[in-house]
C-alpha cells in the first residue's frame, strides 16, 4: 500500500505573526517557515504505519512555489520515500488544493491519504473533506488514533462531545489532530540521504487544474488590542466602574 | 530570652513598617538556597519593599551588629544565600517593580527582586532580547544574578550578566544609597564601582536596583543535538562548527547525564545510537546557506569519526524539546543530592583538563557516579558527584571535600577557576586560595572593610 501525505509550508507556529501595514497579507520576510504542525503529525503517522510493515511507500506532496521544496525535503528527511511538488505561484484555496491532490491520487493510487486536520495559517479545515467528496471515498476527520485492519481502518475522532470511534473502508482520507503522535526529530544523516531521494515537480497547469477564483481575501487586520485592566479598591468602586461603563 | 525573638524584636522596634517573619516555614525556606549541606537557622526574615527601607534596615543592622544575608530566588548553588547562624535574611521578594523601559537606551530598570524570566519576557514584548538564560531563570532574581555574575547558556555569544549591567543602585554597610554608572554607555570618570558589586556575593552591600542593557532579538536559529565518539572530539567539533557558523550556545553532557534527564522527565532518547558524549549547540540560521553549511560541517565531522549521530530542530517546538535534554539535567539529579563543581579553564585548555580530571576521578572516587555537563564553549565545566543512596550526608560531604581538594589543585595547575559562575559562597570558600593569590585576597578583604566596616554583609561567605 502507498500512503499519500499532504504537507503545507506555513509560518512557524511560535512566530508572532505580523500583519503588513497595508493589510495586503502577513509579513513572511525573514520569518521562520515550517511544515504545518498537523501535517507533520500526519507524516509521522504514515511513517509509523510503514515501519510497522503495513505500507510500502510514503509519498509527501505539497502545492506551492519552489520554496516549499524545503518542507518536502524535511518530509523526506523524516523518512518519506519520495516527494511531489505541485508547482504554482498562485495562492490556492482549499478547493483547488483538493482538486490537485485528486489528480495526484489518480496517478499514484494510494491506499490511504493522510492530511493535517487544518493548516495553522488559514485555519480552513476544508481540504481533506473536499478531497474525500471529490474522490468519492470515506473520510475520517480530526483523528487522534488510527488502527489498520486490512481493508478497513478504525479511527478515533476528537469530536465536541468527546471521542468517536468509526470504521472506514480503505482507501480513505484521514485528517489528523494534535494528540495522534509526537513527531520525531530529524536525523542529520537522514537529511543527507534525503537529498538523493526523488522529488518530482509537476505544474498545476499540467495536472489540468485551474485556480479557483471564487474566493478572494480583500484585507488582513490584526485582532483589536486588549484594553488594559484597572484594579479597584473595593466593591463600591467596582460597582461604580461597571455603572460608568453602562454594564449594569 | 530567646535570641531569635530578640533579633525580631529589634527589627519590629527600630524599623516600623518593615515586614518581619519568624515563622518556622519561612525561616527554613528563606534560610537556604539550592544547596542542601547546611541546616537553615536564621533569626528572622525581613521583606523590605523599597530602597529607603533597605537603607534604614542596614543602618539598624550596622548599629546593632546584626548579620544580614541577602536572599533572591534562592537558586544559588554555593551556599551564598544560606543563613545558618542566626543571621537576618533580607529577602527581595517584595521588590519586584519594573521601574522603567527605555527603547532608545534599549534598557530596563528593575528592582532587585524582579525574576530573570520577567526581564526576558519584557524584552521580548518590546522587540528586544535579554540574553542571560539558565535553568533556574523562572525563579532566580536579578539582584542574585548580579551578585553572582550569572552566566548560563548564551555566554558564548552574549557574555555574562556583567556585560548587561548598565547601572546599579546599592546600599553600602553605612546605609548609604550609591547610584553607580546611571545607565551610561561611556563613563571614564574614575573607578567603576559598579563592577565591584557584580559577583560580590552580597559581601559589599545590598543591590536594590539595576539598569540592564537589552540586545537585538536573535536571528532565527536551529539546534543540533550531536552524539560524540569521545572527549577528544569535543573541541574539534566545536572548532569546526564555530569556523563557519554563528554559535550562540555550545554545551556538552555525558551519557549518564542523558540517562538521568530522560528518566526524570520521561523523555525518549534523542536518537537510537548510544554515545558516550553529547553536544547541544544553537546557531543562527537565517537562510538556507547556513543550513547547507551545517550539513557540510556534520558530514566532515562524521567522516573524521568525531560524530556518531545527530538530530536537527525543524521548528521552534523542537528547539525547546531538544534544549530540555540539557536544561533538565541539574534538576534531574538534585535529589541525590549532588556535590557540584563549577570549574573554568581557558577554552584551549579544556581537552587537557577534561582528560586529567576524568583520570583523577577514576582514581580517587571510582565508587561515585560523576555526571558531567557544561558550557564547554566558555571553558566552563559542571562536574556533579552524586551521593550514593547508602552513604550518609556527613560522610558524603567529607569525601566530597577530599575530592574538591584534589580537583581544585588540578584546576590551579591549569590556571583555571574553582568557580566559573556559581560563586564561592560557603561551599567553595575554603579553597578560594586555589584560584586567587594571597595578595588578591588581602585586597578583597580591604575593599570589603571599606564598604562594610561593621562586617554585617553575608559573613563567612566568599572571603576567609
Amino acid at each position: 500500500m502507498k500512503i499519500l501525505v499532504g504537507i503545507k509550508r506555513v509560518v512557524d507556529y511560535n512566530v508572532r505573526v505580523r500583519v503588513l501595514n497595508d493589510g495586503s497579507g502577513v509579513d513572511t520576510d525573514g520569518v521562520k517557515m515550517s511544515v504545518n504542525p498537523f501535517d507533520e503529525i500526519a507524516l509521522e503517522e504514515a511513517l509509523r504505519i510503514k515501519e510497522a510493515g503495513n505500507a510500502e511507500e510514503v509519498i509527501v506532496v505539497s502545492a506551492g512555489g519552489d520554496e516549499c521544496q524545503q518542507q518536502l525535503r524535511t518530509g523526506l528527511a523524516m523518512g518519506a520515500d519520495r516527494a511531489i511538488q505541485i508547482q504554482t505561484s498562485e495562492s490556492l484555496q482549499p478547493l483547488s488544493v483538493a482538486r490537485a491532490l485528486l489528480k495526484i491520487i489518480e496517478r499514484e493510487q494510494p491506499g490511504l491519504v493522510i492530511l493535517g486536520k487544518q493548516a495553522i495559517d488559514g485555519d480552513n479545515s476544508q481540504t481533506g473533506q473536499m478531497l474525500a467528496a471529490l474522490w468519492d471515498r470515506p473520510q475520517a476527520t480530526f483523528a487522534s488514533k488510527m488502527v489498520l485492519n486490512g481493508d478497513t481502518a478504525t479511527i478515533t475522532r476528537e469530536v465536541d462531545a468527546g471521542l468517536e470511534t468509526i470504521e472506514v473502508d480503505l482507501p480513505a482520507v484521514v485528517t489528523v489532530d494534535l494528540r495522534m503522535n509526537e513527531p520525531r526529530f530529524v536525523k542529520l544523516p537522514d537529511i543527507m540521504k534525503a537529498k538523493r531521494k526523488p522529488l518530482d515537480v509537476i505544474s498545476l497547469g499540467d495536472l489540468g487544474v485551474s485556480v479557483d477564483g471564487n474566493l478572494k481575501i480583500h484585507h488582513f487586520a490584526p485582532p483589536p488590542q486588549r484594553q488594559k485592566g484597572i484594579m479597584v479598591e473595593d466593591t463600591a468602586q467596582l460597582v461604580q466602574e461597571l455603572k460608568n461603563r453602562g454594564l449594569i | 530570652m530567646n535570641p531569635k525573638m530578640d533579633v525580631a524584636a529589634i527589627w519590629k522596634q527600630k524599623c516600623p513598617g518593615l515586614m518581619v517573619s519568624t515563622e518556622a516555614p519561612i525561616l527554613e525556606s528563606h534560610g537556604q538556597d539550592w544547596t542542601r549541606f547546611t541546616t537553615p537557622a536564621p533569626a528572622a526574615v525581613v521583606f523590605p519593599d523599597s530602597s529607603e527601607q533597605v537603607c534604614a534596615l542596614v543602618q539598624v543592622a550596622a548599629g546593632a551588629g546584626l548579620a544580614l544575608v541577602p536572599s533572591g530566588g534562592r537558586t544559588g548553588l554555593s551556599g551564598g544565600a544560606v543563613a545558618a547562624h542566626g543571621e537576618t535574611v533580607v529577602s527581595f521578594d517584595r521588590m519586584r517593580k519594573v521601574l522603567d523601559f527605555n527603547s532608545i537606551d534599549r534598557s530596563v530598570t528593575v528592582e532587585a527582586g524582579v525574576v530573570t524570566a520577567t526581564v526576558q519576557a519584557l524584552a521580548r514584548q518590546n522587540g528586544l532580547y535579554y540574553p542571560v538564560s539558565f535553568a533556574s531563570e523562572g525563579s532566580s532574581q536579578i539582584g542574585g544574578n548580579i551578585a553572582t555574575n550569572a552566566g548560563g547558556i548564551r555566554v558564548l555569544k552574549y557574555g555574562l550578566t556583567r556585560d548587561r549591567v548598565a547601572g546599579l543602585k546599592v546600599v553600602t554597610g553605612r546605609g548609604e544609597l550609591l547610584d553607580l554608572n546611571r545607565g551610561l554607555v561611556k563613563n571614564a570618570s574614575g573607578y567603576d564601582l559598579r563592577h565591584l558589586f557584580i559577583a560580590s556575593e552580597g559581601t559589599l552591600g545590598l543591590i536594590v536596583e539595576a539598569t540592564l542593557n537589552l540586545a537585538s532579538p536573535p536571528l532565527p536559529s536551529k539546534v543540533l543535538l550531536l552524539g560524540l565518539e569521545s572527549m577528544d572530539s569535543l573541541m574539534k567539533v566545536f572548532d569546526s562548527l564555530r569556523a563557519s557558523l554563528e554559535l550562540s550556545a555550545f554545551e556538552f553532557f555525558t551519557d549518564r547525564a542523558l540517562h538521568h534527564v530522560c528518566r526524570a522527565n520521561a523523555l525518549p532518547a534523542p536518537f537510537d545510537t548510544t554515545c558516550p558524549l553529547y553536544v547541544i549547540t544553537e546557531f543562527d540560521c537565517p537562510d538556507e546557506q547556513a543550513e547547507e553549511t551545517v550539513m557540510e560541517r556534520f558530514e566532515y565531522c562524521s567522516e573524521q569519526g568525531w560524530l556518531l549521530d545527530g538530530v536537527i530542530s525543524q521548528n521552534e517546538r523542537q528547539i525547546r524539546e531538544l534544549w530540555r535534554y540539557r536544561e533538565g539535567i541539574s534538576e534531574s539529579i538534585s535529589h541525590f543530592p549532588p556535590y557540584k563543581n563549577d570549574l573554568s579553564v581557558r577554552v584551549s585548555a579544556v581537552p587537557e583538563f577534561l582528560q586529567r580530571l576524568d583520570g583523577l576521578m577514576q582514581k580517587i572516587c571510582p565508587d561515585f557516579e560523576v555526571v558531567w555537563y557544561g558550557h564547554i564553549g566558555d571553558g566552563n565545566l559542571h562536574m556533579n558527584i552524586l551521593k550514593p543512596v547508602d552513604l550518609s550526608l556527613d560522610d558524603f560531604e567529607s569525601r566530597s571535600h577530599e575530592i574538591s581538594e584534589r580537583t581544585y589543585a588540578l584546576t590551579e595547575q591549569i590556571g583555571g577557576s574553582i568557580s566559573a559562575e556559581h560563586g564561592i559562597g560557603m561551599l567553595k570558600q575554603p579553597w578560594l586560595g586555589r584560584t586567587r593569590s594571597g595578595a588578591e585576597i588581602k585586597f578583597m578583604q580591604q575593599i570589603k572593610a571599606v564598604f562594610d566596616p561593621a562586617g554585617i554583609f553575608n559573613p563567612g561567605k566568599l572571603l576567609p
